[in-house]
């Protein structure tokens, strides 16, 4: 155990102890709260910088570290460390959460401490989803940072938000539950001597002797219901938009950034390794939900009048390409998923960012009372440009590699090959609702209600505090758009499942992943 | 190798650099950003000149500059620079053209707020450009293509306080992503077929075996082509786009992004089959037709060139899809060089006139801007295709391309040369002659030396540019077999065919260009106050102006169909979905919980009655009622 694997745990632990502190602290000691919200955001952030760094191309799971939790006779262990897809998603996952703390500290929310308590919890969280071995753990911290999403909704969320809140939570625990019922299926029919969340130890078992073929179908199609509710899969997807449209900034940029990627990281790092049948037999309807997240979604979104519900529904769109990866059954197609995962987050946040930023100035989310900003707020005009920019998938951000990558991986899979002409359909459609909402938010004269707005109001750019989470945003899509190998490396070295050979003696091995050798077999018979 | 490589990598980053630069530091200093701009513009012309001077004639030169940059499984593209005559050419007239139409712009946008704004997104345009320029595979190619539409979005934009601009930008955008839609599946499914994007892989592997391509990938790379090149039906944003600064419209909108499309085409000429060269050919023809037609009842001196960039690149498309690249690209090199003088030319009267666009509204400017007046018919008169200018030479070799192989095309090519002398020539005596018609034409003034000189050194190409025999050899090897084979230089079956019909075509088109000048003087008289067609003949008039309702077809789909599909679809998802589905869900669950509450009133006699009843029903089951 080398020191840097001490960052792992740490970076889950602190910004759950920050938040204590916080929540302990008084409300007139604001340097205290303050600088531990830095340190709670700040450090799962640098971590994840150092722990990049660090990465040791051959060697398969990096920084592991075990603790014993008391439950090993059920086969539970506290596992830590991060492979190729887990770590550009971990590093996302704290670029995201320090943007949105240092956003949420000058948000001045009533019972600021509480906020950034429930935040920090989210943190804490997210960083241990990503770092989990172990399935269980990766199943309890997604549920450690579910819960504080539910209450901050209710709490500083708008008009209706309990209801809303409830609704959400409701249809979530489904989803989690129904995951959790597909991951114990596994747990207890894996056929191991020990039982074992152990993802290692289960995916070593189960390679040598894979579950039933019918078992397998039946468990992944428990889990892709479970996982499509919590990342709004096509018909699944209600709750999202509503959610989002109410909960305070800094949650939606958390939640639609990081915590929804929750299941489709369960499905590329976990389930389709684990069940290869399984993922070979519902890639179709996979295929043809995820287009409806594409047309379906991306048809409502042109609809939408109220920014903050567009962006939603965008994000919800998006999802229809992670999903389309997945269902391409091949490398390229889900490493596609994993890329556009890391972009995504990114680009998602700073939207909710810039809106809830726009929404200070017009007091409205109505685009209809917008218009002309771009004058009074030149900064805030071109960083929204960008943010729309990135999300409609344009070169030289990280988006493009994801969404392209699952172009290729679409036409690779024979049987969903005809899917990539209506989901290229959605290059248009994104654009179409994007450059809509640019023109009507920034661009023309100003609105009659803008106007009056505006008589009352002095409208100003874009403050420092503003600026710097959203420039941190913008930079790292820009690195990914512009070095993609910054990321798409690391995610292809482990998509195949990983060959450490592949990498000693630097011989391209032929692709022989679990999906490919499944597939090879199928044409064989 | 490593000086090219060198000096391409220093073309390709040195506005990047600059953009960079204005974004992050000069977003106030709009001066020194224009400064910068321009001098990056400098440094790609020398740069460009110095590529030029060390590359040997006719060498083809590919350089991988990164190896891997994506790699995804068994996807994986390298970037790379590929340098062949044809990139030359385009880099001459890209980096040339585009740096007079820097230095034009410091005199054109010199009071504008937006300076900093505007020069930076001519950075970025340049950047994208020349990427499509020296790109050795088609991913990098799309990269780039992408990132000129965001380019030519952006400063479309620039006036973005008005309506129009904010329209205009993003029709651009959208309907170039329609285009680039079919770009995309089409890289896709070649990188499946040849197991490659690159162009020289491509190259050899479709010599090897010439049945490997199909007309599928080869339409739907057309459709990137039809996007940027603005060709039917997806020409509509061209026209709109002149919303933005005039010298962008001149730059991108004329002399170097439409014509990226027509590039496109040659790089990738190899993946044609005989039957979409066929429809290019035909597209071409009709556009070339179209786009003129539509200018003649145009009084926005913008429009009308627009239409005619439509048309001359109708031209273009024509002379490819004929199977003659080198003439779509010598006439794509010419046109740059006349056309950007033409908008530059009308950017100069727009800024001597106040911002004054309408034709009807100027006259008598002859007077006024003798340099820019001088100039401009320099400009229509190689646009027209007057004897031994640079338009004569190219459009000429187009017509007998045309002559020598279909008949048809060629009489509506001709047709199109004197409606383009006509429009040009009823622009000319409208707009320079006669009286002024409004205050502002009253009180134009001659543009500053700044940008008259660029319109002196674009005319000078324009006059000469077309002498085959002025271009450096290593460029124009790009067009020089398909000019000399055209033009009876060298020995082939044409020969005899050049020799029958040369005289006679050379007539006819020289008669074309006197009939339509002379014919638009004798029609609209100098200086005329009205549109004297729309007085004599209001009918033809009204459908020239229609320009056959296209716009119109797609703004009621916009509005009717896709809005009210768009609403449609929203409203099912709320009231199926998001309503009967999980409200229905819920409400039914709610419902049972009800219903099992109402059976626990509390009340002795309620309870008596469900455990007789249960008694009851037990017995029944016991006796064997149910079975």
């Amino acid at each position: 155990m080398k020191n840097v694997d001490l960052l792992l745990p740490l970076s889950i632990i602190i910004p759950a102890l920050a938040g204590i502190f916080i929540l302990l602290s008084k409300k007139e000691s604001q340097g205290f709260w303050k600088s531990f919200t830095y340190i709670g955001f700040g450090f799962p952030l640098f971590s994840a910088i150092v722990l990049y760094s660090q990465f040791d191309e051959t060697i398969h799971y990096n920084f592991k570290m075990k603790f014993l939790t008391g439950l090993e006779d059920f086969g539970i262990t506290l596992h830590l460390g991060l492979n190729g897809i887990s770590m550009p998603l971990f590093l996302m996952a704290g670029i995201v959460g320090f943007a949105s703390g240092i956003y949420a500290l000058q948000a001045k929310a009533e019972r600021i401490r509480l906020y950034l308590f429930l935040l920090l919890i989210m943190q804490s969280g997210l960083m241990g989803v990503f770092s989990s071995i172990d399935i269980f753990f990766f199943y309890f911290f997604h549920e450690f940072a579910l819960i504080p999403t539910f209450v901050m909704i209710g709490i500083w969320g708008g008009v209706g938000s309990r209801s809303t809140a409830m609704e959400m939570a409701i249809y979530l625990t489904l989803g989690a539950l129904a995951s959790l019922v597909g991951l114990l299926v596994i747990y207890t029919n894996s056929g191991m001597i020990n039982h074992s969340f152990d993802f290692i130890a289960l995916s070593h078992h189960l390679s040598n002797t894979p579950l039933e073929t019918v078992l397998q179908q039946n468990i992944y199609g428990i889990l892709l219901f479970g996982f499509g509710i919590l990342v709004s899969l096509f018909p699944f997807h209600s709750w999202a938009p509503k959610s989002y449209s109410a909960a305070p900034t800094a949650a939606a940029m958390l939640h639609a950034g990081v915590l929804k990627k929750f299941g489709l990281y369960g499905i590329i790092q976990l389930i389709s390794p684990l069940l290869p049948e399984g993922a070979a037999h519902w890639a179709t309807i996979l295929g043809w939900l995820a287009l409806g997240n594409i047309v379906v979604i991306g048809l409502a979104t042109i609809s939408q009048t109220d920014l903050k519900q567009m962006v939603s529904y965008s994000s919800v769109m998006h999802m229809g390409y992670a999903f389309l990866g997945i269902a391409s059954l091949n490398s390229i197609g889900t490493g596609g998923a994993v890329m556009l995962m890391f972009g995504h987050g990114l680009s998602v946040a700073l939207l909710f960012l810039l809106t809830t930023c726009i929404y200070h100035r017009t007091d409205t989310f109505d685009m209809a009372d917008m218009g002309g900003l771009a004058s009074k707020a030149p900064v805030l005009s071109a960083f929204f440009i960008t943010a729309t920019m990135a999300g409609i998938g344009l070169p030289g951000f990280a988006n493009f590699w994801g969404e392209f990558a699952v172009f290729i991986g679409i036409w690779g899979n024979e049987s969903i090959q005809w899917m990539l002409y209506p989901a290229a359909l959605g290059i248009v459609i994104s654009a179409i609702y994007g450059l809509r909402a640019v023109a009507k938010v920034f661009y023309g004269q100003p609105s009659v209600n803008f106007q009056k707005h505006m008589e009352a109001n002095t409208v100003r750019d874009l403050t420092t505090s503003e600026k710097i989470p959203a420039l941190i945003l913008i930079f790292s899509l820009l690195l990914a758009g512009f070095y993609p190998g910054f990321v798409s490396n690391l995610i292809n070295r482990d998509i195949d499942g990983f060959k450490p050979d592949k990498i000693v003696e630097g011989i391209e091995q032929p692709a022989t992943s679990i999906y490919l050798s499944h597939m090879e077999s199928k044409n064989g018979q | 190798m490593y000086t090219e490589s060198t000096l391409l990598l220093g073309v390709l980053l040195t506005p990047l650099i600059s953009a960079v630069v204005i974004a992050l530091f000069l977003r106030k200093q709009g001066d020194i950003a224009a400064y910068l701009s321009c001098f990056s513009a400098l440094a790609i012309a020398c740069l460009s000149i110095q590529l030029f001077s060390i590359i040997p004639t006719g060498q083809e030169i590919y350089i991988t500059i990164f190896k891997d940059y994506f790699q995804m499984g068994t996807f994986s593209f390298d970037l790379g620079f590929l340098i062949n005559p044809d990139t030359l050419t385009l880099l001459f007239v890209v980096s040339f053209v585009g740096f007079w139409i820097h230095i034009f712009s410091l005199g054109y946008m010199r009071t504008d707020d937006g300076k900093a704004r505007y020069f930076g997104g001519l950075s970025v345009f340049m950047f994208s450009m020349l990427g499509i320029v020296i790109a050795d595979n088609l991913i990098m190619i799309f990269i780039f293509w992408e990132l000129v539409g965001f380019s030519s979005y952006a400063l479309i934009s620039h006036y973005f306080k008005t309506e129009k601009a904010a329209n205009a930008s993003k029709k651009a955008f959208i309907v170039n992503r329609v285009g680039d839609l079919g770009f995309l599946i089409g890289i896709v499914i070649t990188y499946w077929q040849f197991g490659t994007s690159n162009l020289l892989e491509l190259q050899s592997i479709i010599g090897l075996e010439p049945s490997s391509t199909n007309w599928i990938i080869a339409a739907l790379l057309m459709c990137g082509f039809i996007g940027k090149s603005a060709q039917f039906p997806l020409h509509v944003w061209l026209p709109d786009a002149m919303a933005g600064p005039t010298p962008v419209s001149a730059l991108i909108h004329a002399a170097t992004m439409v014509a990226a499309g027509i590039f496109f085409l040659i790089r990738i000429e190899f993946l044609f089959t005989p039957d979409v060269l066929n429809v290019i050919a035909w597209m071409g023809t009709l556009m070339a037709a179209y786009g003129g037609l539509c200018a003649i009842t145009q009084s926005d001196i913008k429009k009308i060139l627009a239409y005619s960039t439509l048309s001359q690149l109708g031209y273009m498309a024509a002379a490819f899809g004929l199977g003659y690249p080198g003439l779509a690209l010598f006439h794509l090199a010419t046109h740059a060089f006349f056309k950007g003088l033409l908008f530059l030319g009308s950017a100069s009267v727009i800024h001597g006139c106040h911002h004054e666009q309408d034709i009807f509204k100027m006259g008598g400017l002859a007077k006024k801007m003798p340099f820019t007046t001088v100039t401009f018919a320099i400009g229509i008169a190689a646009l027209a295709g007057v004897n031994y200018l640079s338009g004569y030479y190219s459009k000429d070799s187009i017509l007998v391309a045309a002559y020598a192989e279909h008949t048809m095309i060629f009489w509506i090519l001709m047709g199109s040369a004197l409606v383009t002398a006509f429009y040009m020539g009823r622009l000319f005596w409208i707009a320079f002659f006669g009286s002024p018609k409004s205050k502002n034409a009253k009180n134009a003034k001659e543009s500053p030396f700044v940008m008259i000189l660029p319109l002196l050194v674009l005319s000078i190409l324009a006059l000469f540019g077309g002498k085959v025999a002025m271009w450096p050899e290593n460029l124009s090897m790009s067009f020089l077999s398909d000019y000399r084979l055209i033009n009876g230089l060298s020995d082939s079956i044409l020969e005899d065919a050049y020799h029958q019909g040369h005289t006679l075509l050379k007539s006819i088109g020289t008669l074309a260009w006197i009939f339509g000048i002379l014919g638009s003087l004798f029609f609209y008289g100098l200086g005329s106050k009205n549109d004297n067609l729309g007085i004599r003949m209001p009918s033809l008039f009204r459908f020239l102006d229609s320009k056959l309702l296209i716009d119109e077809f797609y703004l009621w789909y916009v509005k009717k169909v896709q809005q009210k599909l768009a609403d449609f679809i929203h409203l099912m998802d709320l009231l199926l979905i998001g309503g009967l589905c999980v409200r229905g869900t819920a409400g039914f669950i709610g419902l049972l919980g009800y219903i099992s509450r109402a059976l626990h009133t509390g009340s002795i006699g309620a309870y008596v009655f469900w455990f007789a009843s249960g008694l009851l029903l037990f017995w029944a089951y016991a006796i064997g009622i149910f079975s």
